[in-house]
């Protein structure tokens, strides 16, 4: 039965077909062959509760609030703020690449989006300053990357939703690894400069009264993250409420930079709704696949016979990480998240593993997919953005931040507090 | 009628399909704008005034589902829906070209079949009368027969792409199988973004 159902769905993917429809393709096919109750006459109940399910209803919002204050016009004076403060560090400007990102991050829920805005800002200094030019495109390509995982994040509401955890939780635990992330892609970047001085360009110098007036470019990004992420832990909203009173700032905050027009909203809508409907036909198919496979007890025997190869709990965590490199390098993130945790995490959680620290080592193994060829969107994004060069020196750049995810993953992995004592700490 | 006037026939109605889907596509960002001015609405009031308006996740659920399935049409037109393109890319243009068809069949079968199973959903409530089980008490026909066209609109828009990629399947015209349903490559997709992102930074003065 797992053979059968997964050469099934290595062909269906293997053929290119739409991976929402792949999915569900696989659950019908799956309701003839080993089911005795016709489980397909379910499908149109399970889309509806699946489709109005309240917490689901952030992914619309979150998507929007970022497609808004794309538009506000606040990147380029938040990336100069930045670089005032931080490139005094060797390296320079790439600090800036990165904790531009951070502070975007914080108030985005995607990385592509990170990526696309820092990148647009910052290419153009490469020449400028004379960077080593692959190690600066590595470092917009992997700041990027922190979209996801310091809140809000979308693919952490998906998560939740997916495994019946705490969304709040899992946004409460991302924090320290995401700012530690970021310290660590800064080492790298300081680390790289000194052993070659040459990459880390002209020194570029500020003075505090300049950084002191830059701060106020700052405030926009802070005021919506204070919004939607402190709203959640004033225990004023819920994660919905809170991406909702985001959109809310977003649009308070286009209109004061004047450039809320109705051409802006309706490019924002369509970019919305267009990842809106993608992601959850990707959902819908799933949760059929899901049912699927719970009726007819695929689950349970794929899990007891991985269950059965008497892996540690140490082993199993490093095949789930080399599964989600390996995967990572072929598949679209967000589609490879909805496929493969409803079986990961009953797996990992059976072996003890706790479900919030879990979802965040997988949002940094999704990070990680983002900049590892032969697929890597973020590798695509900084590429399409500096127009002819190879995509080489992109992917040798990225490279050393590879690293530094991969040292995140294993400190994850030996501090497990790193994740779970801000949650932990707030529940008191 | 002839060959070519009649892919030209189906040339129109699917320009007329996609300027319909556009259309929908901004009812449902239409609806989900209402729902942040709902949503926000009700936090405040709870807040501060210490009333809830009641419904607003109700009804932002509803708006949430009207507007995805409704969007779903403008999705497929814009190839949006996400492939796995490993094997794809490597294939000659005459196998990948069966491979797009073959992916929208498998997208038309699924989604055919959705939308047959949901037609009892909202079948049921209308001849039941139910409502939901909620303060608000919705007749919940309303939002799942709104829910239901958008997926079979979006059924009408396979089909109608599924007929015109036959024929270009019979004829050899891979171009148009591609034009129609072919693999947008994540380089393609990142370029769209990042055009977009610097368009964004550098502002709507063009």
């Amino acid at each position: 039965m797992i053979a059968t159902a997964m050469v099934l769905l290595l062909v269906l993917i293997g053929l290119s077909i739409p991976v929402g429809a792949a999915l569900g393709v696989l659950g019908l096919l799956l309701d003839p062959l080993f089911s005795m109750l016709p489980l397909t006459r379910a499908i149109g109940e399970l889309a509806w509760s699946s489709n109005t399910e309240f917490l689901l209803v952030a992914i619309p919002l979150f998507i929007m609030l970022g497609e808004i204050l794309l538009r506000a016009g606040i990147a380029e004076s938040m990336y100069g703020a930045m670089s005032l403060w931080l490139s005094w560090l060797p390296g320079g400007l790439m600090h800036a690449n990165i904790g531009a990102s951070t502070l975007f991050a914080a108030t985005s829920g995607s990385s592509v989006a990170t990526a696309a805005t820092v990148g647009t800002v910052a290419i153009p200094q490469i020449k400028r300053y004379g960077y080593n030019e692959p190690l600066f495109l590595g470092s917009i390509a992997a700041g990027g990357t922190l979209g996801i995982l310091i809140p809000p994040s979308i693919n952490l509401v998906i998560y939740g939703v997916l495994t019946n955890s705490s969304v709040p939780q899992l946004y409460l635990a991302g924090f320290i690894p995401g700012f530690a992330l970021a310290a660590l892609f800064m080492l790298t970047v300081i680390v790289a400069c000194l052993v070659k001085p040459e990459w880390g360009g002209q020194r570029i110098s500020a003075s505090w009264s300049e950084r002191f007036s830059s701060l106020k470019h700052l405030l926009p990004p802070l005021f919506i993250f204070v919004m939607v992420v402190g709203s959640i832990y004033a225990g004023l909203a819920t994660p919905t409420e809170a991406a909702a009173l985001g959109v809310l700032g977003a649009l308070a905050l286009a209109a004061g930079f004047r450039r809320l027009t109705l051409r802006m909203l309706r490019e924002a809508v369509e970019g919305t709704m267009r990842a809106t409907a993608m992601i959850m036909l990707i959902v819908i198919a799933a949760g059929f696949l899901n049912f699927v496979m719970a009726a007819t007890g695929l689950t349970e025997s794929l899990t007891s016979s991985i269950g059965g190869l008497g892996l540690s709990p140490g082993w199993m965590l490093v095949v789930v990480v080399v599964f989600y490199v390996i995967l990572g390098c072929f598949m679209e993130t967000l589609s490879m998240m909805i496929v493969t945790i409803p079986i990961v995490t009953p797996i990992m959680t059976g072996l003890g593993y706790d479900a919030i620290w879990l979802g965040i080592v997988i949002v940094v193994l999704v990070e990680t997919a983002l900049i590892t060829p032969p697929v890597g969107m973020n590798l695509f994004v900084v590429q399409s953005l500096r127009k002819g060069g190879s995509l080489n020196a992109v992917i040798v750049g990225s490279l050393p931040f590879v690293f530094a995810l991969f040292l995140m993953v294993l400190l994850l992995a030996l501090f497990p507090d790193l994740a779970l004592w801000l949650p932990r700490v707030m529940a008191e | 009628m002839s060959a070519s006037s009649s892919t030209a026939v189906l040339g129109r109605l699917l320009r007329s399909a996609e300027t319909l889907s556009h259309v929908a596509v901004w009812f449902g960002g239409a609806l989900t704008l209402a729902s942040v001015f709902l949503i926000g609405f009700d936090v405040i009031a709870r807040k501060f005034f210490g009333f809830t308006t009641g419904g607003a996740d109700e009804l932002s659920g509803y708006a949430f589902a009207i507007s995805t399935t409704w969007a779903l049409a403008f999705v497929v037109l814009q190839r949006g829906n996400v492939r796995v393109d490993v094997l794809y890319q490597h294939l000659p243009v005459r196998l990948a070209a069966l491979l797009d068809w073959i992916s929208l069949v498998a997208l038309a079968v699924f989604m055919v079949i959705l939308t047959y199973y949901a037609s009892f959903v909202a079948q049921t409530s209308w001849v039941q009368n139910s409502a939901a089980n909620t303060p608000l008490g919705t007749p919940l026909w309303v939002p799942q027969g709104l829910w239901l066209i958008g997926l079979v609109w979006m059924c009408l828009v396979l089909t109608l792409m599924l007929i015109r990629a036959s024929v270009a399947l019979v004829t050899g015209d891979l171009a148009a199988i591609k034009a129609l349903c072919g693999v947008r490559s994540s380089e393609e997709e990142a370029l769209d973004e990042a055009i977009a992102g610097e368009r964004l930074v550098r502002g709507d003065v063009a």
